[in-house]
C-alpha cells in the first residue's frame, strides 16, 4: 500500500517546489557571476562563492602556495588588521571563511540581512586587498605544516590520498600531493610566492557568488557592485585535454600503528565530467549499490553480515574535470579479508547482473525527494546552485534535475555502469594497521 | 545507523571559533509567546495541553502521558518528526554499557508491522521518500527522527510508533549488529584526542553512569545478552518516558490526531520508569591521566564537574566559555593559537541531566610541549578569575547571540535537534529561555562561575602523548 501511494505522495511534493528556476536571478555584476535566490527565511542570507586559485594551480612551483594564499585572507587587508576584521564580524554574530580544494577557492559566510553591506565589504577587502603581514604568515605555516602532520594519523584521509595518486596520472588537476611532499614544500614556501599567485589567479572572471535567503537581486547586484568595483584579472580552471582512464588492477597499503579501524578504498577513474550524458546514469546505479541504509553495500556487508560500520558508493570531483568512482568502507583488521571479498562480490554482482526495475523506481523516487528536502534550506538552496554552475548549467538545472532523474531507464543505467567501470581494474587502498606482507595475523576478536 | 555517541552540546569538539549550541535569543514574536497560554492553540482531543513557550506547543497525551511539541514552521514543506526517548547511557550498568547504543541499532532491524521482508521497513520507507534520518544516543537521551516532505509524515509516524512497543529483538540480528558496533567503536579508537577525552571522563566521574563511555566497554559491546536488551526496551521504550517533537510544515490539529492515531493505542508503562539515586562524591584533589598512543601532535585537556544543564549558573559558564574560545578575538585564540602554542583551542560543557562537564582545550602546536600548553589554559583561566571579563566581551556574545536566534530558523532538522538535547537535559523550555537567560549575564556572573567551579581540586587533568609506533607498549 505504501509502494503504491508514494509516487502520488511525491508528486504533491514536488509541486511545492515548482518553477525553482525562475525564482532565482543570475547577473554579471563587477564581472562576478551573481546569484541571488530569496527564500521564506527571514533576516537571513548565506553566501558561497567558488574561483579558480584550487591547489591544481600550484602545478610547477610550489605546491602548498594555493593554499597559503587562501590561509592568509583572513589575517589582515591593507586596511584592517586580522583582530579588527574579526571584531567587524563577531560583533553581529557574522561568519566569513575560505576553504582551498583542488580547483577552487570557496568563500561561505552568513550573516543577518541589515550586516550584509558589512560582510560584502570584507568579503571584497579580503579577496582583492589582503595585506600578507610577514608575521602572520609564519604563523600560517606553522598551522598549516601543524595540520598536515595531524593528518598523517587519519586512515580515512591517508587512504583517499593514495587513492587518488593511484587513479589520477601526474598533470590531472584532481590528483592530490602526498602529505610528505605538501610538508617538504612548506619549509620552502615564501611570502613572495604567495604574493605573486595572489596577484595572478585572484580576480572575478571566473568567480561565482550565490546568495540565497532574506534577499533581493537589485539590492545584490548593487552592493557586489560596489563592493568588486574595479577588480580585474582571474583564471579559468583546469580542464584535462585527455580525461584519467583505468588501465589494471593495482593494491596499496599504507601501514599505520595502532589503528583499530583500516579504512578502505576501491575504485578506479571514471573519465567522466558531470555533464557527460552517461554521467546521471552511473550516479543513480551507484546509489542503488552503495547509498543510504538501504543499498546494496550496507544491505549486504553490514546488515546482514556485521563486517563494518560504514560502507558506500560514490562518484566524486567530476563537477569540472573528470572524476573517479570508489567504494569506501572500514573493517577491523582481523575482518579486513573478509569484508574486502564481501565487496568485491557485491561489487561484482551488481556490475555483471546490473540493477532491477525496482530498484530503479525506488531510487529515483529517493533521490528526487531528497533533492526537495535539501533545498529546504538556505545553505541547501545555496550549495545546489554553486555546484550546478560549476558544472556548466544554469538555474533551470534546478527544475531539471529531477526530470532527468525520472527520464533514466533501466538499460541506460546498466549500460553505464558496463560501459565505465571494470572492476578487474580496479585499485585497492587499505590504511591502518593492516597485517604485513607474510607477518603474522592480526589478533582475532 | 550513522550513530552519535556523544552528546552534541559538547562543545570541546569544535576548533578555536567554535562556542556555541547554536545559542539563540528570542524574537519579539516569541517573546510575546512566550509564558503560560491560557487555551491550547489548536483543537486537539484526547490531550491535555500544557504550555506554550516561544513558539512551541506542548501537549500531554492523555491516554499515555506520552509528551508532544509542535512548531510550525511553513517556510518550506518539509517536517522533521522526532522521537526522543529519556533513556540512554546513564542507565546503565556493569556489564550492560553499550546496551542503549545496540538497542538503538537494533531499533532498524523491523518490527511487527513495518520490516524489510514486508518492504516497508523505517530505512526502506524514508530512503524512498527521500528522507534525510537517523538516530543517535547519548548519555541522558536516544532520539529517532527524520526530515520528509510533508505529506510523508503519517507513513513515518506509523512506523516509528510501531517500533515503540513491537520491535523485533532477534538474537541473530543482535549477532550481526554487535559487530557492526564494535567497528564503530575501533573507528573512535582510531583517534588518540577521543580516547583522552574517554579517559579523561572516566577519571572525573566516580560514581554516576557517565563514568563509562556511551558506545560501551568492549567487552560488553559483544557479551550483552539479549534478554538483556529486552529488558532495557520493556522498560524504557513507552510513551510516558518519550516526547515527539513535530517542527515543519504542518498543521497543528492534524499533526496531534496523528499522534493520537498511532499512539493512542499504547498504555502507560506498567511499572514506573526507573530514577538514577547515585550521586556523585566530593572530589578531593586533581586528577591526571595521560594517554601514550602513536600519534603526532599532543593535546591537553582541563575538565571540571559544573551543575547540571538546567542550572542557573550554566548561563554563565556559556558566556565565559564564548568569550574564551569564540572566533579570533576569544582568549583561547590570542593565547595560544595566535602565539604559536596550539593549532586550535577551545573551551566547552557537556550539558547532562546531572553534573555536567566542562573542559577546555587545545591541540598543541609542532614545538609546543603539554608543560607550556597547560600553564597557558590555566594562565587563561586565572585572568578570569581574578580580572573578570570585559562588558565589551559580553556585549559582543550577546550580539552573537541573536544572529543566532536567526540562522537557527533555518531549517527544521536544527531546531528539533536542539529541542532534543534540552530534553535530555531535563527542560525543553531552555531551547527558549536558555538564550534569553545568557542575555543577562553580567561580567561579575562569569568572574564569579569560574572562581566557583574551575579550581585545581576540582581538576581532571588529560594529556595526550604521541609515541613512535611501538614504543607505546610498556613506556
Amino acid at each position: 500500500m505504501i509502494r503504491f501511494l508514494l509516487p502520488l505522495l511525491l508528486l504533491v511534493n514536488v509541486s511545492a517546489f515548482a518553477n525553482m528556476a525562475s525564482q532565482g536571478t543570475r547577473a554579471t555584476s563587477a564581472g562576478i557571476d551573481v546569484v541571488t535566490y530569496p527564500t521564506g527565511v527571514k533576516d537571513v542570507v548565506v553566501i558561497i562563492g567558488a574561483f579558480p586559485a584550487g591547489d591544481a594551480l600550484g602545478e610547477g612551483g610550489n605546491i602548498t602556495i594555493p593554499t597559503l594564499t587562501g590561509m592568509m585572507l583572513d589575517r589582515g587587508t591593507k586596511a584592517l588588521d586580522k583582530f579588527a576584521i574579526a571584531d567587524r564580524l563577531e560583533n553581529v554574530g557574522a561568519e566569513i571563511s575560505f576553504i582551498v580544494g583542488p580547483q577552487s577557492l570557496e568563500l561561505h559566510a552568513k550573516c543577518l540581512k541589515k550586516d550584509l553591506p558589512l560582510v560584502m565589504g570584507l568579503i571584497a577587502s579580503e579577496l582583492r586587498t589582503p595585506a600578507f603581514p610577514a608575521a602572520e604568515f609564519a604563523k600560517a605555516k606553522q598551522q598549516f605544516m601543524g595540520s598536515l602532520q595531524e593528518s598523517l594519523q587519519s586512515t580515512e584521509g591517508r587512504a583517499q590520498e593514495a587513492f587518488g595518486r593511484a587513479v589520477y596520472p601526474q598533470g590531472h588537476p584532481n590528483r592530490p600531493h602526498s602529505i610528505a611532499e605538501y610538508l617538504a614544500a612548506a619549509k620552502t614556501a615564501s611570502l613572495d610566492d604567495v604574493k605573486a599567485f595572489h596577484a595572478k589567479y585572484y580576480g572575478p572572471a571566473h568567480m561565482t557568488l550565490v546568495l540565497v535567503g532574506d534577499v533581493s537581486a537589485a539590492d545584490v547586484q548593487t552592493q557586489v557592485g560596489k563592493a568588486f568595483d574595479g577588480w580585474s584579472g582571474g583564471h579559468d580552471y583546469i580542464r584535462p585535454a585527455q580525461p584519467a582512464v583505468a588501465t589494471a588492477a593495482s593494491e596499496v597499503t599504507v601501514p599505520l600503528s595502532d589503528k583499530p579501524s583500516v579504512s578502505v578504498v576501491l575504485g578506479q577513474a571514471t573519465g567522466l565530467t558531470y555533464r557527460d550524458p552517461d554521467s546521471l546514469a552511473l550516479r543513480v546505479g551507484t546509489a542503488v549499490l552503495g547509498h543510504g541504509f538501504t543499498g546494496r553495500l550496507m544491505g549486504t556487508v553490514r546488515d546482514k553480515e556485521g563486517l563494518t560500520y560504514n560502507i558506500g558508493a560514490g562518484v566524486s570531483q567530476d563537477a569540472i574535470a573528470d572524476g573517479a568512482w570508489d567504494i569506501s568502507a572500514s573493517f577491523a583488521p582481523a575482518l579486513l579479508d573478509k569484508g574486502v571479498a564481501s565487496t568485491r562480490r557485491e561489487l561484482q554482482k551488481w556490475w555483471t547482473d546490473g540493477i532491477t526495475d525496482t530498484e530503479l523506481a525506488d531510487r529515483k523516487q529517493g533521490l528526487v525527494g531528497g533533492y526537495f528536502v535539501g533545498m529546504s534550506t538556505t545553505g541547501g538552496v545555496a550549495g545546489a546552485i554553486l555546484v550546478a554552475i560549476q558544472r556548466g548549467y544554469d538555474l533551470t538545472w534546478l527544475d531539471g534535475y529531477p526530470e532527468a532523474i525520472k527520464a533514466l531507464t533501466r538499460a541506460q543505467v546498466n549500460t553505464a555502469i558496463k560501459t565505465h567501470l571494470d572492476p578487474a581494474k580496479m585499485v585497492l587502498v587499505e590504511a591502518g594497521s593492516v597485517k604485513p606482507a607474510g607477518g603474522p595475523p592480526p589478533a582475532a576478536h | 545507523m550513522n550513530h552519535r555517541v556523544g552528546s552534541p552540546l559538547r562543545r570541546i569538539a569544535a576548533g578555536a571559533c567554535a562556542a556555541f549550541i547554536g545559542g539563540v535569543v528570542l524574537s519579539a514574536a516569541a517573546m510575546a509567546a512566550a509564558g503560560p497560554a491560557p487555551a491550547p492553540p489548536a483543537a486537539a482531543p484526547g490531550f491535555t495541553f500544557v504550555k506554550s513557550v516561544g513558539g512551541i506547543d506542548e501537549y500531554q497525551l492523555d491516554s499515555n502521558g506520552l509528551t508532544v511539541l509542535v512548531a510550525p514552521d511553513h517556510a518550506a514543506p518539509v517536517v522533521t518528526f522526532q522521537v526522543t526517548y529519556r533513556v540512554g547511557s546513564r542507565n546503565e550498568v556493569t556489564g550492560t554499557t553499550g546496551a542503549t547504543h545496540i538497542l538503538e541499532h537494533l531499533m532498524f532491524k523491523g518490527s511487527e508491522g513495518f520490516n524489510d521482508p514486508k518492504g516497508n521497513s523505517v530505512k526502506q520507507y524514508l530512503e524512498r521518500v527521500g528522507g534525510q534520518f537517523n538516530a543517535s544516543t547519548a548519555v541522558d537521551r536516544t532520539n529517532y527522527f527524520a526530515t520528509i516532505g510533508r505529506d510523508n509524515l503519517d507513513g513515518y509516524i506509523a512506523i516509528e510508533a510501531d517500533r515503540m512497543r513491537h520491535l523485533w529483538l532477534h538474537e541473530a540480528d543482535r549477532q550481526s549488529e554487535m559487530t557492526v558496533v564494535r567497528n564503530e567503536y575501533e573507528r573512535g579508537k582510531n583517534d588518540p584526542d577521543s580516547v583522552l577525552m574517554e579517559e579523561v571522563t572516566a577519571a572525573a566521574y566516580e560514581a554516576l553512569p557517565y563514568h563509562h563511555p556511551t558506545i560501551g566497554w568492549k567487552s560488553d559491546i559483544e557479551h550483552v545478552p539479549i534478554p538483556k536488551l529486552h529488558e532495557f526496551y520493556d522498560t524504557f521504550y513507552w510513551p510516558n518516558n518519550a516526547t515527539v517533537t513535530v517542527v515543519g510544515d504542518v498543521d497543528p490539529a492534524a499533526a496531534l490526531a496523528l499522534v493520537k492515531k498511532y499512539y493512542g493505542a499504547y498504555t502507560r508503562s506498567p511499572q514506573p520508569i526507573p530514577t538514577i539515586y547515585t550521586e556523585e562524591p566530593a572530589q578531593t584533589g586533581a586528577r591526571r591521566v595521560v594517554v601514550k598512543k602513536p600519534g603526532e601532535l599532543g593535546t591537553v585537556v582541563i575538565a571540571h564537574k559544573v551543575p547540571n544543564g538546567r542550572d542557573a549558573d550554566q548561563p554563565a559558564i556559556e558566556m565565559l566559555d564564548a568569550i574564551l574560545s569564540s572566533g579570533k578575538n576569544g582568549r583561547l585564540y590570542r593565547a595560544l593559537v595566535d602565539k604559536g602554542l596550539a593549532l586550535n583551542a577551545g573551551s566547552g560543557t557537556d550539558l547532562h541531566r546531572d553534573l555536567s562537564l566542562h573542559s577546555i582545550y587545545a591541540s598543541l602546536a609542532p614545538g609546543a610541549s603539554q608543560d607550556q600548553v597547560e600553564e597557558a589554559l590555566l594562565a587563561e583561566i586565572q585572568k578570569i578569575k581574578t580580572g573578570g571579563v570585559t562588558q565589551a566581551e559580553i556585549d559582543r556574545v550577546k550580539q552573537q547571540y541573536i544572529a543566532a536566534d536567526a540562522y537557527k530558523r533555518d531549517g527544521t532538522a536544527a531546531v528539533a535537534s536542539e529541542i532534543n538535547e534540552w530534553i535530555a537535559v531535563g527542560d525543553w523550555t531552555l531551547y527558549v529561555t536558555f538564550p534569553q537567560k545568557v542575555q543577562q549575564v553580567t561580567p561579575a556572573d562569569v568572574q564569579r562561575v569560574a572562581n566557583q567551579y574551575l579550581n585545581e581540586d576540582q581538576s581532571t587533568t588529560g594529556w595526550f602523548v604521541p609515541v613512535q609506533p611501538g614504543a607505546e607498549k610498556g613506556s
